[in-house]
């Protein structure tokens, strides 16, 4: 057995020691070229554990760049702060014939700060090399290193992060003392990695990929992670920031997380405690009280982001949300949890990956600290958990919205950790209802009323035209409803903030020249409300099974009051397609002269299989020729 | 960023400063404190309630002279939508140069809010919330978020920024997205320095007033008087940017300086800075970053001469040499008419600012035998620039002009997908100024021979099974071929473009596809495509409804505003014609034919002409819309609107074909 090691071993030190691979593009199996800007031609990536607060991370990369779309991959970007510690970067371009044709170091590489947009201050700072070069195909080399201070989160290994990018050769090896136990999860790779022991007793685990075709765009696919490959590592013993800690379970991590992170967070002044307490002294129902609690806090404060060190991670503490009024997401949940716990009402704070078009969830079967970038607040009562963002100063209490509904999330407590999943808003909770009545004049000029009901994740959809002058929210919903020459004599949007919320938009408008006269004949066109002008892509050789996040009931009626004498041109619309992942009927009618529209399109969430995309296709195809409907009146 | 004047102060400093106009820190009455709204805008969201500026020019805290820049303002928040406002970021620029660097200080803030209980209670920003951030090499940020902000507060907060750059005086914005109810600008300026001032947008001052300051500046035994000129505003309306117009800069009330002259305190040199075009020309002329990179033929000599060897013909050379420096540079996104590298380090690194790119091409061009000059203008997002005298920082881009015979040509090489004289459209902003280094400079209309133009003429033939099949021909012209190829060469190669193109096009089925002049930059980009396309599901009907617009059909009109107050600004007069021929199957007849409409705007500002040939079994109909114009006017507004209206009317009408 140690004699086949040191094989291994050896061979693996042949392959560095040759790391001066022959970069002519010529060498490129052609078989990767279709659909790739971009050919990974040789990545080695490695990551040392020295010790609980010393992780050595080493990539060496050569990349070919096969013509301008690639250039945003031949960018260099590398992270740090105060735990990363950036230790070198080299590297090398060749042409196309693999002849070097210059190089760069770390002092050639532009500094810049890392922080997110939606931040007032972060840490984090990146180094940025980016290439200048006009004659493709051309090939570039990096060579860097870092060294992590912590080993709390390991970053995950996503060999192929775009599309257009084709993998002629890609490895990642694990290397830890024996006794460093680790969790990995592989995705897309061989599941199990090649586990080896090198010459200094160390344990190596190595997953390769190789030729690997690039993926080209396909929409309604799953998160990436689905189908990209990915090896994620998780240890048992971890240290973060001078804190020992260790876990084999959510419940573990999540005790963890509160005891160090949380819990000391929370004290909060007498007096807030009193005036809480205080506010609230005439509700007997816990969660009516605990909404009390949660829109104080929402007129109280505001989101700013501020991540410094550790505290990525620790939220603020209370009391300073209390004076300063605002926080981060943690900051919020953090403080509303001291708020509500002065009332004595029981609340959790949960780790979630919020992403509006994907629901992703924590892995059940792998917990990671790795995993969830936002925290929302759990308030579970007997028969009734309610959920809640911290970060809005408008939502209804027990909404959460696309931002992080129907996936698995970590309440941290005292008890520790708890995986739990949110509420899912099914096609029968995301609902949008439409009446509108409206008279077309000889001239062809329009008017009427119309009233829209939101309801689900469509509650949110007229925050925007909330509290905006007249001027504004015309202008907008000039843009919502594509009438030509649209003015809007009156609108009202009156929301309802219960634990069913819903908007209620109201409208009155008017407009010349909706419907043209030629040759005795009016035209309109039938839906301009609620209109679909484009279909999904077609795509071939689809890979991808289809993803739709969630569902939604629309349903629109629509009563034109026609000038008197006149009928139907050509058929009345009459479209009806019903598949597996939903519906839609569209249909009109001429009784006397009103023309009653009829349209209701239901989609199912789901996963469904790839075959199914082409029925995706054809069934928006069937909705936009029904948008489309031309109405032809002829006098009688 | 050019370098800094630097005055070294030897001996002690005396100073006296001017009677302050800002209003106190840390007020806010219970008056403003009870607003609930802004009755003159009742919908805002926030309005200044005072906003007061000073700019001086005085011994920093390093002993150097500087510009000192303070800003204060009041600012009442009425709900959460203008929370955003409490958030404040002070950039400074900060080059790695040591000796060049903004610096701010004097950072405080406080907000005033109304407690729980209703009591008004202040809370002070603390320093240790004030965040620098090094952006990059460049430019570094102050930030910080103001403490206790609820509906109803008011947030005020000052600081003081220290700068270097005497050309860079600080400009005053009077209107922004939110109301002001008053805004004040004081500025001191010693009789050694000279300064215009500009005034832009709509709204008038208020107050002006201008007073001498005695003694007021004195600095190593140099003294001198001022002038103390004060500008103001009241009830300043929100600006509301309006959709397809230029720079909104350009329309927002604000007052600019620029630095004329300026007298060194301690030599009584005198140092021109701006004041006639012939000052400018001379400055930019001697500029090491500018004038003198313009004489390095010497650099290029030996690169082009194989580009341009063996021909005769000048216009084929220009077109070699601007080719050559379109695929030797990559552009590193820099603004700017001066250099940032310099030419011999740009050449070698293949990168390069839009200076060095194109002063490069110049110099390319002159050592070909060429006339070339270079053109300094400001681009559609840097906005106007000021047309009475030289505000030589309203420049911010520089193309370069060639004259062949008789024809002058403006190229930019940081793009190489532009045609020969053909410039992007964020550089057709009106009028650019000719740099040339051995005759006066003069002002040149840029915008005056580029267009875009598309044509489709399609030939197709109703097939008994319902389906149409034929040909598309799309022939894109001037800057829509330009456009065409940018948008080609998002895909890896043209078959990917073609596929993504059908891909979005469910009914259409792709027989054959050929693109002509893909890489030929000076030529149109021709697309052919033979297709079969479902119209009708039912084979068999004797009756036919048929929209002749069923491509490229317009259904929505890209203005809705009744009223606009700025211009409508596409850059560029715009062409598209569509030809249409349908040959029907045997017995069917048109039994109605198309709407034709003929219309035109004002003074042969637009037009909209469509005709309809009936032949046998078979007709041609083609439209034309065209736009002559590359900017509407306010006035023209309504004319254009209209002309998208009538042309959405008749496209909504439909031909009735039958059997016999």
């Amino acid at each position: 057995m140690r004699l086949f090691n040191l094989t291994i071993c050896l061979l693996l030190l042949s392959v560095a020691a040759n790391a001066q691979q022959n970069y002519d593009v010529n060498l490129i199996p052609k078989e990767l070229t279709p659909y790739a800007n971009t050919i990974v031609r040789n990545s080695v990536e490695t990551v040392e554990v020295k010790d609980l607060n010393d992780v050595e991370y080493h990539v060496t990369e050569a990349i070919t760049i096969l013509n301008k779309n690639g250039d945003d991959r031949a960018r260099l970007i590398a992270e740090y702060d105060k735990m990363k510690e950036l230790k070198y970067i080299k590297g090398y371009i060749y042409n196309s014939f693999g002849q070097q044709i210059s190089k760069f170091s770390k002092s050639d590489c532009e500094d810049y700060s890392a922080a997110h947009d939606f931040s007032l201050f972060e840490d984090a700072r990146m180094k940025v090399y980016t290439p200048s070069i006009t004659q493709y195909p051309y090939t570039i080399v990096y060579d860097y290193a870092y060294r992590s201070k912590q080993t709390l989160g390991f970053e995950n290994w996503e060999p192929v992060e775009h599309h257009g990018v084709a993998i002629e050769k890609s490895s990642f090896t694990f290397i830890c003392k024996p006794d460093f136990s680790i969790k990995y999860k592989a995705t897309k790779v061989s599941a199990e990695p090649l586990i080896t022991t090198d010459a200094h007793g160390l344990k190596n685990y190595t997953w390769q990929i190789s030729n690997q075709k690039a993926a080209k765009y396909e929409p309604y696919s799953p998160y990436y992670s689905d189908y990209l490959p990915s090896v994620e590592i998780a240890p048992q013993k971890f240290n973060y920031y001078g804190i020992d800690g260790s876990y084999n379970s959510w419940a573990e991590l999540g005790k963890w997380e509160y005891d160090n992170l949380i819990a000391s967070r929370q004290a909060l002044t007498p007096e807030t405690m009193q005036h809480i307490k205080e506010i609230t002294k005439d509700i007997t129902d816990p969660k009516l009280k605990a909404k009390k609690v949660y829109e104080y806090m929402q007129s109280k404060t505001h989101y700013i982001s501020v991540q410094v060190g550790i505290g990525g991670n620790q939220p603020f503490l209370a009391a300073d949300v209390d004076k300063q009024n605002y926080g981060d997401c943690k900051a919020l949940v953090n403080y509303t949890q001291a708020l509500l716990k002065a009332v004595d009402i029981n609340s959790y704070y949960c780790v979630v990956q919020a992403d509006d078009d994907y629901t992703i969830g924590l892995q059940k079967d792998f917990p990671g600290m790795e995993q969830g970038n936002h925290i929302i607040l759990c308030v579970p009562f007997k028969n009734d958990t309610t959920w809640a963002d911290c970060t809005s100063q408008t939502i209804p209490f027990g909404y959460l919205g696309a931002f992080t509904d129907d996936r698995n999330v970590l309440a941290c407590t005292p008890e520790g950790g708890k995986l739990l999943h949110t509420p899912k808003y099914t096609f029968n909770d995301n609902i949008k209802t439409r009446k509108a009545s409206f008279v077309i004049e000889n001239n062809g000029a329009i008017s009427g009323t119309m009233t829209t009901v939101f309801k689900g994740i469509d509650y949110e959809y007229r925050d925007e035209l909330i509290n905006e002058s007249k001027v504004e929210q015309d202008k907008m919903l000039q843009k919502i409803y594509p009438i030509n020459n649209l003015l809007i004599d009156k609108l009202d949007i009156a929301q309802d903030k219960s634990f069913t919320p819903s908007t209620t938009e109201n409208i009155k408008l008017h407009a010349r020249d909706y419907a043209s006269f030629a040759d005795g004949k009016y035209y309109f066109l039938l839906n301009t409300i609620n209109r679909i002008t484009e279909t999904p892509k077609e795509v071939r050789n689809r890979v991808n099974d289809v993803y739709i996040a969630r569902g939604s009931t629309e349903e629109d009626e629509i009563t034109y009051t026609i000038p008197a004498g006149y009928h139907l041109q050509k058929e009345p619309l009459n479209a009806s397609v019903e598949k597996p992942f939903g519906n839609f009927k569209a249909t009109m009618e001429l009784k006397g002269n009103q023309l009653i529209f009829k349209r209701k399109l239901q989609l199912i969430g789901g996963t469904y299989s790839k075959d199914t995309y082409q029925d995706l296709v054809d069934f928006y195809q069937a909705i936009v020729d029904a948008d489309d409907y031309n109405v032809a009146l002829v006098k009688n | 960023m050019k370098k800094a004047l630097i005055l070294l102060s030897v001996f002690f400093l005396l100073t006296k400063l001017s009677q302050a106009q800002d209003f106190a820190y840390g007020t806010a009455t219970a008056e403003e404190m009870d607003m609930t709204k802004y009755s003159k805008d009742t919908a805002a969201h926030a309005v200044v309630l005072q906003e007061f500026g000073e700019s001086k020019i005085n011994v920093g805290n390093d002993d150097n002279i500087k510009l000192i820049y303070t800003y204060h303002v009041k600012i009442k928040i009425f709900d959460k939508k203008g929370f955003d406002l409490g958030t404040v970021e002070i950039p400074v620029y900060n080059n790695s140069d040591a000796d060049s660097y903004e610096n701010a200080y004097g950072i405080k803030g406080i907000t005033s809010y109304k407690d729980d209980n209703g009591l008004t209670r202040q809370i002070e920003l603390e320093d240790k919330k004030i965040y620098p951030v090094k952006e990059n090499k460049h430019w570094a940020n102050y930030k910080f978020a103001l403490s206790g902000l609820r509906d109803g507060c008011i947030i005020e907060y000052q600081y003081t920024i220290e700068s270097p750059y005497f050309e860079n005086f600080h400009s005053w914005q009077f209107q922004s997205d939110i109301p002001k109810i008053s805004s004040e600008y004081d500025v001191h300026i010693p009789g050694f320095w000279n300064y215009n001032a500009s005034i832009r947008g709509f709204l008038k001052l208020d107050k002006n007033t201008s007073e001498i300051e005695r003694q007021c500046f004195s600095s190593g035994g140099a003294h001198c008087d001022c002038s103390f000129i004060t500008y103001g505003m009241h009830n300043i309306p929100a600006f509301e940017e309006e959709d397809a117009m230029t720079a909104p800069k350009n329309f927002r009330s604000a007052i600019n300086f620029e630095l004329i002259e300026y007298m060194n305190p301690y030599t009584g040199a005198k140092v021109k800075v701006t004041k006639e075009w012939k000052d400018v020309d001379y400055q930019l002329k001697i500029d090491a970053y500018f004038g003198r990179q313009l004489k390095r033929e010497g650099l290029l000599k030996d690169k082009i001469a194989p580009v341009i060897a063996g021909k005769t013909d000048d216009l084929d050379k220009a077109k070699a040499i601007y080719k050559y420096l379109q695929t030797w540079f990559k552009w590193n996104d820099y603004h700017g008419i001066y250099c940032v590298d310099g030419l011999a380090k740009a050449l070698d690194s293949h990168s390069g600012s839009v200076a060095d790119i194109n002063f490069s091409l110049i110099d390319a061009l002159k050592a070909g035998g060429l006339n070339a000059d270079a053109v300094i203008l400001s681009t559609r997002e840097n906005g106007s620039v000021n047309s009475l005298y030289p505000v030589i920082s309203d420049f911010n881009y520089v193309v370069a002009k060639v004259d062949i015979g008789t024809e002058s040509y403006f190229l930019d090489a940081t793009d190489p997908l532009l045609p020969f004289g053909v410039l992007p459209l964020k550089c057709l902003n009106g009028q650019g100024r000719v740099m040339s280094l051995d005759k006066p400079s003069y002002w040149v209309d840029l915008n005056t021979r580029q267009r875009q133009k598309s044509m489709y003429s399609m030939d197709f033939t109703l097939q008994e099974n319902g389906k149409l099949k034929g040909t598309i021909l799309i022939s894109s012209i001037g800057y829509d071929a330009y456009l065409k190829r940018k948008a080609i060469k998002k895909f890896n190669s043209t078959d990917e473009y073609v596929e993504d193109l059908f891909s979005h096009l469910p009914k259409f089925k792709l027989l054959k596809s050929t693109i002509n002049n893909a890489d030929s930059l000076d030529k149109p980009i021709g697309e052919v495509y033979e297709v079969e396309i479902s119209l009708y599901d039912k084979p068999g009907d004797t009756k036919f409804t048929f929209s002749p617009f069923f491509f490229n059909k317009i259904t929505e009109n890209p203005f809705k505003i009744i009223d606009r107050l700025y211009p409508v600004d596409w850059g560029m007069p715009s062409d598209q014609r569509n030809t249409l021929t349908v040959h029907l199957p045997k017995g069917y007849t048109v039994e109605t034919p198309p709407q034709t409409l003929n219309i035109g705007m004002p003074n042969n500002g637009g037009m909209f002409l469509s005709s309809y040939e009936p032949l046998d079994n078979s007709f041609t109909f083609s439209n034309v819309i065209q736009f002559n114009k590359g900017i509407y006017s306010n006035v023209e507004y309504p004319y254009l609107k209209e002309l998208y209206n009538k042309i959405i009317q008749t496209e909504k009408g439909e031909m009735v074909f039958s059997k016999k």
